[in-house]
């Protein structure tokens, strides 16, 4: 095998797997603080690909500008479904500190729904923005290239990541969410209000898809059925770099784009991504809370 | 004194004769195909989701690759039947040998885990095995053809080769299986293993501590679910005479099972096929009346029927099904029979 | 309170004999034609298309004064979801064959789904026209009610390699490697398996051949590989999502792929995938679809339908309208023929159907007849090439309009 084009196959993977990561972060999230596996992510996904390429559509605005009414928007979004829907369940099974099942089964409900008042509103086709910036390619010798866009949503992946990071544990409501995660109940005999604190984060899980949306239209498409490629991969990321971990998303995300990217060098594509899953069980089974996550 | 509940209790007996009989001559109350092939559909379903909640509802664990079994199941059967000519009543317990090898090997080391990471992993290895049928065109000589899928055979009329030119006998097969499958439940729950299991879906350290054999008995529930899951995958190919990874095999399969079972209240008898009753209709009858019209609307309405079970039927169909029963049968004398017992009468003297 | 029974029992009564079959020489209003298509799910896209292109037709016969030889009876389209699974597909032909008596079914667009829902209308007697499935198996099980117009998969990629060879005649030029991607379901990898085949056949050296998983966000591992192994010609079969990212990736990269990019349909003959891609991507890409692509131009009848076509979905006339609008022109030929509802004379017409114009034909096909399989052994799909920006018919030869000239080999990158 080429170094070079080993060497340009780990870079892909890099720059796909820091979208991976941030695709999951939310994902993350969620998870660590409410326990709740949300089989609704991709759907949020979907609409946070779907309002910037609205926006460009109708208006003309460029993705990147979106963002500042995408990510609102989710965050809005996520709130409502929590506060109104998931919430009332959660009181109910309160005494359980596992998972609750119905709490699953009612995210996958509400993915049901979204997914085709999307179809029925948007119609199915598939569509795409067109943005001059996204087609640039920055050549590094022959034979490496990195298509801006790419570039620039790998980056935006890193920035996300941090601010997340930074938010977590310098503000007061970072610090709430992350003791919540740690200890429900302790957290609301601190006084802590724990049913708005569940609300923020999922509302602030969706935010982030919001974002990943905007910068990641460009060079990939949308449609009502767009959430569904990503679903188990963003599982698969978030148990690889830990439950609950920021920076372990974006570490999953990064491992797991350049196993597919690597491995699709000497097997099909297919194959690759049977590799994906074997290493998620062998992560589940010897080392279950990731490569940076907290203890569950 | 007399039992309280003698004149009552004797109604519940002739309700569930009805219920009994109708389902028993059904193809000769309903002679219409289309309504047959629906029942068959929703036996079918209760049957499957009946086989999952072995496992998913007694163990506390939940299972999200059953639809793994389901395609191993039928893909034995069917090349046993196209490469060997073995008649599909034999390669049907074939095929139930393998996933239970299958469920039991990958059981072992995910009965480790607890909560959604086992999920997320049972979903791991129905994927791996269904990416790994879809790539895969011919084993060892014999063709699986992949993503094409396995056509089985027409041969018409053939009992013999359980295949048959009218829904009538395979109706009768579903249902007779699913009888088994609720009897199966219901003597595991009374039995041992049925009183272990509970145990250890409370709390499995702790049963761990007073020397229950954990493993031993979720073992066996996975072999007991897998070995039932398979069949009804063979009966989905003799049925359909189709088969492929992506349907037979898919998420989209085990997630029907799960939610079925979940709406209808897992860990107990009548649950999964209440459940299977419920969402089964609601899906097909959303679609015959919008699904051709708004794109997307019957899917809409029942992911909106889905959202309200959950919210509104926590433990699933049975609880308020049961508290009705009740309260017809006897006036909610003395302790009410605890949830995952079949229904038990408590008298009060 | 009293009357409710007694109302019910007359609904009960007018739905009983509105429900009641009709034989042939009755005078009836109305010709139900059952349609199974994906409206939900992945290729709910395809489906839409099919659908409104049905419509169209369905509208225009029904406004001329329906089927006269039937006493002006109408059609009365049925559509199904079959959400892209086959048992789903299975059910929805039950419930349309059982309970509201069509005289003929069509559909179903996915190859799963239209060979399992074949099946079922051959055990009720009733005819199914297939619209846009290619799996050879479905006119391979001499089944006697079962009608393609369309090609067979080995069709399509026979025509892709005459395609090959026709340019290497004109330019005195051609490829001596090829390349295959393909996307991992059903539909590529029978594709590849046949294209494989025939590339042995034909002298030609695969170097690169492999399939993705659906939903692939990123091509540049298969791309990376091509770059080493150099196909002169590379032939794909993918769905619209997955089009559309590999052809940006295309440009981005400057894959050269010096005797082009050959596409065998999918998102390619999808109207929005040109939106959403940039032009200099699809520039010179050669894709072979079961539509005339460029016929609006040549054939002037054509235009009123791609103008409804337009203004229903926003965009113009793609190959799967286009095969909705033939198939239900196709019933209106049959049951002209047949001259009642009785579905053994309706079989009987289907297979002694010889098409050679009308509207029917609207695909570009010079005729419409079926082998005793039920294939249409004289369809073909057409090749076309993205020249300044249109997409321009090349083969079959018939097809091609005068004064078009290809554009073999394509040129390098840093050329254009």
């Amino acid at each position: 095998m080429d170094p070079i084009i080993l060497g340009v196959a780990v870079v892909n993977g890099i720059l796909l797997g820091g979208l991976y990561g941030a695709v999951a972060l939310g994902l993350s999230l969620i998870f660590g603080v409410m326990r709740v596996i949300n089989f609704a992510h991709g759907t949020f996904l979907m609409i946070g690909l779907f309002i910037p390429f609205w926006l460009w559509q109708l208006f003309g605005i460029s993705p990147y500008l979106s963002v500042i009414v995408t990510a609102p928007a989710l965050f809005a979004l996520g709130y409502g479904i929590q506060a109104t829907i998931i919430a009332p369940l959660f009181k109910r099974e309160r005494a359980m500190v596992l998972e609750p099942l119905s709490v699953l089964l009612l995210t996958a409900g509400v993915g049901l729904i979204l997914d085709n008042l999307a179809l029925m509103a948007f119609g199915p086709n598939v569509r795409g923005v067109q943005i001059p910036f996204a087609s640039k390619t920055l050549w590094i010798g022959e034979t490496l290239n990195i298509n801006y866009a790419r570039l620039f949503a790998f980056l935006a992946s890193v920035a996300i990541t941090v601010a997340l990071s930074l938010f977590l544990s310098r503000t007061d409501l970072g610090r709430s969410i992350r003791s919540t995660a740690q200890n429900r109940d302790a957290a609301a005999l601190c006084g802590i209000n724990v049913s708005q604190i569940y609300n923020v984060t999922f509302g602030l899980g969706c935010a982030v898809l919001g974002v990943v949306g905007c910068v990641m239209i460009p060079f990939y498409y949308v449609s009502p059925t767009v959430g569904l490629a990503f679903g188990i991969r963003s599982f698969i990321t978030v148990v690889l770099g830990g439950i609950g971990s920021i920076p372990g998303s974006i570490l999953g995300g990064l491992i797991l784009g350049v196993v597919e990217s690597v491995a699709g060098q000497f097997v099909t594509a297919t194959s690759a991504s049977i590799f994906s899953f074997v290493i998620f069980i062998l992560v589940l089974f010897f080392r279950p809370t990731g490569l940076m996550g907290m203890k569950v | 004194m007399t039992a309280p509940n003698g004149p009552r209790y004797g109604l519940r007996y002739v309700a569930v004769t009805v219920v009994f009989l109708f389902f028993l001559l059904g193809p000769f109350i309903i002679r219409d195909e289309y309504y047959l092939h629906v029942l068959v559909g929703i036996f079918f379903f209760a049957y499957m989701t009946s086989a999952w909640n072995i496992v998913s509802g007694y163990t506390g664990q939940l299972s999200l690759g059953h639809s793994a079994l389901c395609g191993i199941g039928g893909y034995v059967s069917t090349l046993l039947f196209i490469n060997l000519g073995l008649t599909p009543w034999i390669g049907i317990l074939v095929g139930g040998l393998a996933a239970t090898v299958v469920g039991v090997v990958i059981g072992y080391p995910c009965f480790r885990l607890r909560g959604p990471y086992f999920a997320l992993t049972t979903i791991a290895f129905a994927e791996i095995l269904r990416i790994w049928v879809e790539n895969t065109d011919e084993i060892f000589g014999i063709e699986l053809r992949g993503a094409q899928g396995l056509l089985v055979p027409l041969k018409g009329q053939s009992p013999w080769l359980f295949q048959f030119t009218s829904k009538v006998p395979y109706y009768y097969i579903i249902v007779a299986m699913l009888l088994m499958v609720m009897a199966v439940t219901f003597w595991m729950e009374k039995s041992r293993m049925g009183f272990y299991l509970k145990a250890i879906r409370a709390d499995q350290d702790g049963a761990e501590a007073l020397g229950i054999n954990s493993t031993r008995y979720l073992l066996s529930a996975m072999a007991m679910s897998s070995f039932l899951t398979a069949l009804g995958g063979s009966f989905y190919a003799q049925y359909f005479r189709y088969i492929n990874p992506e349907r037979n095999m898919g998420l989209d399969l085990s997630i029907e099972f799960a939610l079925m079972g979940i709406v209808g209240g897992q860990g107990t008898v009548l649950g999964p096929v209440l459940g299977a009753f419920l969402l089964n209709p609601a899906g097909e009858i959303s679609r015959s009346l919008l699904g051709g019209k708004l794109m997307g609307l019957h899917l809409v309405i029942y992911g909106l029927v889905l959202v309200l079970a959950v919210m509104f039927l926590p433990k699933g169909l049975i609880q308020p099904i049961r508290q009705f029963v009740r309260r017809v049968s006897g006036r909610d004398q003395g302790v009410a029979p605890a949830a995952g017992t079949g229904g038990a009468q408590a008298t009060a003297g | 309170m009293k009357r409710i029974p007694f109302i019910l029992g007359l609904c009960v009564i007018v739905l009983e004999l509105s429900g009641s079959p009709v034989l042939a020489g009755e005078k009836v209003a109305e010709v139900n034609i059952g349609v199974v298509l994906s409206l939900s799910g992945v290729a709910a896209d395809q489906g839409l298309q099919t659908k409104t292109g049905a419509t169209i037709a369905a509208e225009e016969i029904n406004a001329k004064g329906g089927i006269p030889v039937l006493g002006g009876a109408k059609l009365r389209l049925l559509f199904s979801d079959s959400q892209s699974k086959p048992d789903v597909g299975a059910s929805e032909t039950e419930r349309l064959i059982q309970r509201e008596n069509v005289a003929i079914m069509m559909g179903a667009y996915q190859s799963a789904t239209t060979t399992v829902t074949t099946e079922v209308a051959e055990r009720y007697k009733t005819p199914w026209l297939v619209t846009g499935s290619v799996a050879n198996i479905i006119t391979e099980r001499g089944f006697k009610y079962t009608f393609r117009p369309n090609n067979k998969a080995t069709y399509d990629a026979r025509e892709q390699f005459d395609a090959i060879k026709g340019l290497t005649q004109e330019f005195g030029k051609g490829p001596k490697t090829l390349g295959i991607l393909v996307e991992g379901s059903d539909w590529g990898k029978s594709h590849a398996g046949i294209v494989r085949i025939l590339a042995k056949q034909m002298g030609y050296e695969v170097v690169f051949d492999e399939a993705y998983s659906p939903g692939t966000a990123d091509f540049s591992a298969q791309i990376l590989k091509m770059r080493t192994r150099k196909p002169e010609a590379l032939i794909t079969a993918m769905y619209t999502p997955d089009h559309i990212v590999f052809n940006k990736q295309y440009q981005e990269t400057k894959l050269e792929l010096p005797y082009g990019l050959h596409s065998v349909g999918g998102g390619s003959e999808v109207p929005e995938f040109y939106k959403a891609v940039p032009p200099e991507s699809v520039r010179f890409m050669f894709v072979q679809e079961d539509f005339q692509i460029d016929i609006t131009k040549v054939a002037a009848w054509t235009q009123p339908v791609e103008q409804k076509f337009r203004e229903m979905l926003g965009y113009d006339l793609s190959a799967y309208g286009a095969q909705g609008y033939s198939a239900v022109w196709t019933i209106y030929d049959v049951l002209q023929r047949a001259g009642s509802l009785d579905k053994e004379k309706i079989r009987e017409a289907f297979a002694t159907t010889n098409i050679t114009s009308g509207p029917a034909l609207i695909m570009g096909w010079q005729v419409i007849h079926f082998d005793k399989d039920g294939q249409n052994v004289d369809a073909h799909g057409c090749i076309s090439q993205n020249l300044n920006g249109k997409r321009t018919t090349l083969f079959p030869l018939a097809n091609r309009p005068k004064g078009v000239l290809p554009v073999w080999p394509i040129p390098a990158w840093k050329d254009r």
